[in-house]
């Protein structure tokens, strides 16, 4: 499959802090890839590179076929590519028509503006005032900036930070919208639940470093491994009486981790309806996302906690 | 494929550069006048102060300027100040809070070069500068009888001469202020400190150390450029001040040179 961008030991160094510390990954046409890492683990360096806005110190990089580093490049690449900040960057006086009008005219072929309105559902919002949308509605005129241009390639940047709940749901259909019509998208975040619902694959950075990477779904080997199972021992009933060994008990809460879930949830519920005994907030677990990345970032929280203190 | 539309682009550039400028110019504009409390502030500002001063005193005839009216006195000390508000004070708040809300940014990472953003801004500025210009000179004549300039060559080349050097300074300056919230403040305070110290408020003594030091500053020269375009006081005097454009120039490019070592398109806050 062809690719939209490659990235190959990429380094980017603010004096002495290394911002990105000899990176490498590629993302396909058509695919949504996430950047996921706490603040300042080099997310948006990464991102400014690849866009052509920062020179980087190190690596090679390629966007699109051309190298975004290029001078001579770089003004063919921003006709081909889209990019959300994560400042929401319009313009407060103008209305929603007018900003994507004036930006339209710096492309060669921008889709048209009825279309781009419609898309980012402000169709009703086309002759409001940018100052008086919601937040939500600015982060939308702002994507619809972003892919204005008609990009093959796109960049957000954190695109619902800052966003109330409801906001940042249409911002992810719409997010998933754009990849459906075969947009590449490259994305960062530090939202665990926006990268599991939006992205094909994940690099999860850590001090300018990949500490992992590898399909959303799949991150960690989360999808094979231990799975856990939790519930309260029914009164009267000895924890040592359970039909499956408890990996630990507290209390009346116990916890099961086991390879193989289905076999050991046929005996323990076959065990309890025998039985006639409930068992009391029975659920079934595996690793999340947040696990893994709460394990791979631990670093950068110990270094940010000693910090603080 | 890529190639062949890339030498396509650089084939039709020319004519697109200019309907671009075209372009870019009528959305700087745009952002300007709906902008209605900024554009009534930075243009009304010497309007209203020709008209009070027309109402008070300003059709008196006083000697010691040559028997000429206050205001006819004072028309091109606002013409200049006009100039230098629209160049300096509005320019520089406009960079900053374009840089510090992200917009510089989003401009940058946009196909528009930054030679086609910077020319537009330019032209814009002028825009602004001149239509107060022809305001005053227009409100001057209608309401007070005050003479249009002997020479609008003089008077322009004075006019272009400042705009280009206090838009200089006016980014110089926004490089130099951290954040959309002292952009303003910071930026108005220098402006009237630069012209107090221009004796544009209240005269300064002749030969005095702050006069001493005034020479030194842009703001001064540059009243008397567009005094001696009027040729005033006194109807005398050449209509050229090279020496004072010159000076005005100077900063012009000192100004230049310091906006090009600190421009930047990031936010500053961190």
């Amino acid at each position: 499959m062809a690719l939209a961008l490659t990235v190959s030991n990429l380094k980017k160094s603010y004096g002495t802090l290394k911002a990105v510390d000899d990176v490498s990954f590629d993302v396909e046409r058509g695919e949504v890839f996430a950047l996921l890492g706490p603040n300042g683990a080099g997310k948006t360096t990464c991102i400014e590179v690849l866009e052509g806005f920062l020179h980087r110190d190190g690596g090679a990089v390629e966007v699109l076929g051309v190298d975004p580093g290029h001078r001579r490049d770089a003004h063919w690449l921003r006709t081909r590519i889209g990019v959300v900040l994560q400042e929401l960057a319009v313009e407060p006086f103008f209305t929603v028509r007018q900003v994507l009008e004036r930006n339209a005219g710096f492309y060669p072929h921008p889709r048209p503006v009825d279309e781009v309105i419609e898309l980012v559902g402000l169709a009703d919002k086309g002759g409001a005032k940018v100052k008086k949308l919601s937040g939500g509605q600015q982060r939308r005129l702002d994507i619809g900036l972003g892919i204005i241009g008609n990009p093959e390639l796109l960049f957000l940047d954190e695109p619902t930070t800052g966003l109330d709940p409801a906001a940042r749901r249409t911002t992810w259909e719409l997010i998933r919208q754009l990849s459906s019509e075969g947009t590449t998208v490259l994305m960062s975040s530090h939202y665990m639940d926006e990268v599991e619902a939006l992205s094909h694959r994940v690099a999860v950075l850590s001090r300018g470093q990949i500490a992992a990477m590898g399909p959303t779904p799949s991150l960690g080997g989360r999808d094979k491994g231990e799975a856990t199972i939790r519930f309260a021992v029914p009164e009267g009933v000895h924890p040592g009486d359970l039909p499956i060994t408890p990996s630990s008990v507290d209390g009346n809460a116990v916890e099961v981790r086991t390879p193989d879930e289905v076999t050991a949830l046929h005996e323990l519920t076959g065990w309890a309806l025998e039985r006639h005994v409930a068992l009391a907030g029975l659920s079934v677990t595996r690793e999340s996302l947040e696990d893994i990345y709460l394990a791979l970032t631990r670093h950068d929280r110990d270094e940010s906690d000693a910090r603080s203190a | 494929m890529s190639s062949g539309t890339r030498q396509g682009a650089v084939a039709t550039r020319g004519r697109g550069d200019l309907r671009l400028i075209a372009h870019q110019v009528k959305y700087e504009q745009l952002a300007f006048w709906l902008n209605r409390v900024g554009a009534v502030f930075t243009v009304g500002f010497s309007v209203v102060f020709l008209v009070m001063l027309g109402l008070s005193a300003g059709n008196q005839r006083v000697a010691i300027l040559g028997g000429i009216r206050l205001v006819q006195f004072y028309v091109p000390g606002f013409c200049a100040y006009g100039v230098m508000a629209a160049g300096f004070t509005t320019l520089a708040i406009t960079i900053v809070v374009r840089r510090e809300t992200g917009l510089l940014k989003r401009l940058r990472l946009s196909p528009l070069p930054s030679w086609v953003l910077l020319v537009s801004i330019f032209i814009s500025t002028s825009i602004i500068a001149l239509v107060q210009v022809l305001l005053l000179l227009v409100i001057g004549r209608l309401g007070y009888h005050v003479s249009f300039p002997p020479s609008w060559a003089a008077l322009f080349v004075a006019v272009i001469v400042g705009i280009v050097s206090f838009s200089a300074m006016g980014v110089a300056v926004s490089t130099l202020v951290p954040n959309q919230e002292t952009a303003g403040p910071v930026t108005s305070i220098v402006f009237f400190v630069l012209l107090f110290l221009a004796g544009f408020w209240f005269p300064i003594a002749p030969g005095s150390g702050l006069a001493k030091f005034s020479n030194y500053l842009p703001v001064r020269h540059f009243i008397l450029a567009m005094d001696a375009s009027f040729r005033i006081p006194a109807g005398t005097g050449s209509l050229w001040a090279w020496h004072d454009l010159l000076v005005v120039a100077l900063w012009g490019v000192g100004a230049t040179l310091i906006a090009l070592r600190r421009f930047s398109w990031s936010p500053r806050r961190a």
